[in-house]
């Protein structure tokens, strides 16, 4: 069975155009290279242990995202097989199987190699130790991303499933900010890197994680202690085996009712049954109440909205238990750039349910789409966040940061805000149709967005951020606020008025895109001379084309 | 402008090409004001692609469609308003309850919030929906039927003069079918013009009292349901003669009854 259902994979490969499988191939064979690079020139034996254990989080923190943040539709979905007489857990260790076969795990083998190397010029008795502990690990980082991955999405099913699944995708992405905080300097001089190795504080969180067991079990033969080597290569391969045999139960296929199911009436739903309503009664009206209900209910929406708020608040309380309380005012801050991100394909996350904007077209209609959508992520998010830096704010006594925090909070809402619902039009990414979704990303492939959007809200925030540069030293920097209101305020919208000027000429594209996907939408494509904005939407699609899978 | 007279709806030439296939090609058809007609026709044959381009869901690679003279894809919103149409297999805001749904849709369209009230509390009773609404499930959690049915509501919601339905009766149970029948010839009876596409003949045949045939992007046969049988005894007689028929060889899948 598992050769056939690799043979499937593959089949399903084929029919996937290249775009992206050049970058994942040219990200893996870089990393695989840094990897061996720095194995190969670190100064000593006790250097290239603690720079193992960085490389090897690395690439298990890579492994558990990327599946999540891409769009993995060429990828074998268990439900395909839901109706086959077989055993359900065969078919998901069968599933677990293929996930081995690709230029990925081939190249996180070689990778993970560079323990062999280690465990050789440590002390060559020590080999076999090396050799298990690079077999367990490309076994446990590449079970581990099906677990997250497939966790996510069984996660989607329940309300409370949801809940907690943004619990703890806040705490890994504040992990990683904190993570990444602790490493930055470190990884900014790789020559001192390959010299001196990771050091203080990184380096003992490092060797906590499982990861750097099998490593410590080299480190700790080579200097002897037999038993502990054991204990340590012991631990990691039971590790690996529990992570196996739950990844195995959760790719087996689901008979499982699809979708949140509802045990009780939501909130604010007997529209026909009250008379009164706070909500305007025009299209804008309209368009918030959906917005507002689908960002709380949608498991989907309201995994990005609340793992961007846990991920703000997990900052905050880490900065404050740790030596950089100076980052927890931003806490809020953080987590209105995190949910910027998140609501970059709004359109996506809405599919082709597009059609009702399209054909209930009014005068200005397209118009109260796009405000009510902004209108509705502000109204979500800005109390949230400005609650949440107030609480640190006072938590920590760091009340200097609080005109910037203002500043920030001010300036960030309103850039990101127009930014995700431009990207939303200009950028739409389709997953899988709302009423047929299943796993973590079937709301499509934003990480394109994302990118943008890393790039795009300092930029356009620069005002204010220049300002508060230039008031922090001059020591006026209430000044920034109201150069916050006004960057801000302009740009959300400045962006707004673009997408509405857009999305009134090219709504039915927007819908082809999202119902028959790129192939057919880029026969539509604006002109190469077009607008801007016409110019993006080009650009966006042909590379969605690259990378959209034939599903 | 709106004409008094003229043809409820008419697609003239639309041509779509998907992928080197060419989905329409040059389909023309006119649908007189207050007639019922059934747009039949083999899988992939066209009909969905050129519904959605006589409503301004897909823009034609050519050709174009009017509503009560009012072209689509010209005057998109005053044609809209005179249109309801159900889409087939599309997607609903899927978090929301069918009067959330149905509030949304007359706020969006610009109805008078009683009026929607009214008209949507009157549409939920009649398609059996008004349970589902008391017990507040969403419409993500529908089934298929009950899909077609909400669906058939916000086509309803506005009062259009003009109906579109794609595939209305997939998926409905044979008393919800009857509800719909009542309604879709109360609603010509008012005057009202109705396009539904389906692949089934007989209920085509009951229904409606014009047909259109179309197959590989071709209108292949087109008039009242008469003009288009012409000699033969049913209307499926009619499609198998225009659209070719394909039979089992003797031999073929003789593994199933062994």
């Amino acid at each position: 069975m598992v050769e056939l259902l690799i043979k499937l994979k593959f089949a399903l490969d084929r029919h996937t155009p290249s775009g992206t499988r050049w970058l994942t191939l040219a990200l893996v064979v870089g990393g695989a290279a840094l990897t061996w690079y720095l194995a190969l020139n670190a100064a000593s034996d006790a250097v290239r242990s603690s720079l193992l254990t960085l490389l090897f989080t690395l690439w298990a923190g890579v492994w558990m995202f990327a599946p999540t943040l891409t769009n993995g539709a060429g990828v074998l979905r268990p439900q395909y097989f839901t109706l086959l007489p077989l055993d359900r857990n065969r078919v998901g260790v069968g599933l677990l199987a293929t996930m081995f076969v690709g230029v990925g795990p081939v190249m996180t083998l070689v990778a993970m190699g560079a323990l062999v190397w280690h465990s050789w010029s440590a002390d060559p008795a020590t080999l076999f130790l090396g050799l298990l502990g690079t077999l367990a690990l490309v076994v446990f980082i590449v079970s581990l991303s099906r677990l997250v991955f497939r966790a996510l999405g069984a996660a989607m099913r329940t309300r409370v499933g949801m809940e907690i699944a943004s619990l703890q995708w806040g705490l890994i992405v504040a992990g990683l900010f904190f993570g990444w905080v602790a490493i930055q300097p470190a990884i900014a001089a790789t020559d001192e890197l390959a010299a001196r190795g990771v050091e203080g504080t990184a380096a003992s969180v490092l060797a906590v994680l499982p990861t750097s067991w099998p490593v410590l079990a080299v480190d700790a033969a080579a200097a002897g202690s037999w038993g502990a080597a054991f204990g340590w290569l012991g631990a990691f391969v039971l590790l690996t085996v529990v992570t196996v045999v739950i990844t195995g139960r959760l790719l087996a296929p689901s008979v499982a009712v699809r979708g949140m199911r509802q045990r009780s009436r939501p909130w604010g739903s007997r529209v026909l049954e009250h008379r009164g309503s706070w909500l305007p009664d025009t299209p804008l009206g309209a368009v918030i109440g959906k917005e507002l209900r689908s960002w709380w209910r949608d498991p989907w929406r309201g995994f990005e909205l609340r793992s961007a708020l846990w991920a703000g608040l997990f900052v905050g309380v880490l900065g404050l238990i740790s030596y950089l309380p100076q980052i927890a005012p931003f806490a809020g801050v953080i987590a209105l750039l995190i949910m910027g991100m998140g609501a970059s394909n709004m359109y996506g996350h809405d599919g082709t349910a597009l059609w009702m904007t399209v054909l209930g077209q009014g005068e200005d209609t397209v118009r109260a789409d796009v405000r009510g959508r902004q209108v509705a992520v502000a109204v979500l998010l800005v109390p949230a966040s400005a609650l949440l830096s107030t609480v640190m704010v006072f938590a920590t006594g760091e009340f200097w940061a609080v005109p910037y925090v203002v500043a920030a909070l001010i300036a960030f809402a309103g850039v990101s805000n127009g930014l995700s619902v431009l990207l939303s039009v200009v950028a739409v990414a389709p997953g899988t149709d709302p009423h047929k979704r299943v796993d973590a990303n079937d709301t499509g492939d934003h990480s394109f967005q994302s990118w943008v959007s890393l790039v795009a809200i300092p930029l356009l925030s620069s005002p204010t951020l220049l300002t508060a540069a230039v008031t922090m030293t001059a020591g006026a920097s209430w000044v920034t606020v109201p150069v916050a209101l006004l960057n801000g305020g302009l740009v959300a919208w400045l962006l707004g008025s673009l997408t509405i000027r857009h999305l009134e000429r090219r709504l039915p594209e927007v819908f082809a895109r999202i119902r028959y996907g790129g192939e057919v939408a880029v026969r539509s494509a604006p002109a190469p001379e077009g607008t801007m904005l016409e110019r993006i939407e080009r650009g966006t699609l042909e590379r969605e084309r690259e990378s959209a899978s034939h599903e | 402008m709106t004409t008094s007279h003229g043809p409820a709806l008419e697609l003239d030439a639309l041509t779509k090409t998907f992928n080197e296939n060419r989905a329409a090609d040059g389909v023309s058809l006119t649908v007189p004001r207050g007639a019922m007609l059934g747009l039949v026709g083999p899988n992939g044959a066209g009909k969905t692609t050129s519904l959605s381009m006589a409503v301004g869901l897909l823009r034609p690679d050519s050709g174009t469609a009017r509503v009560l003279g009012v072209d689509v894809w010209t005057d998109p919103v005053r044609a809209k308003r005179h249109l309801g149409v159900l889409p087939d297999g599309l997607s609903l805001p899927e978090r929301l309850t069918a009067g959330e749904l149905l509030d949304y849709w007359g706020r969006l369209r610009g109805l008078e919030r009683d009026l929607t009230r009214t008209r949507a509390e009157e549409l939920l009773r009649v398609l059996e929906l008004d349970r589902a609404e008391r017990d507040g499930v969403l419409v993500a959690e529908y089934s298929t039927g009950m899909r077609k049915k909400i669906g058939l509501a916000t086509a309803l919601l506005h009062a259009p003069e003009v109906l579109v339905l794609d595939e209305p009766y997939e998926a409905v149970d044979p008393v919800s079918a009857r509800v719909l029948t009542a309604i879709l010839r109360r609603f010509t009876d008012g005057g009202g013009t109705v396009i539904i596409s389906s692949h089934v003949m007989a209920l085509v045949e009951q229904l409606t009292d014009r047909v259109a045939i179309i197959a590989q992007g071709r209108v292949l046969a087109d008039g009242t349901l008469e003009q288009v049988r012409g000699a033969d005894s049913t209307l499926e007689d009619t499609f198998v003669r225009l659209v070719g028929a394909r039979e089992i060889g003797e031999g073929d899948l003789a593994w199933l009854s062994s």
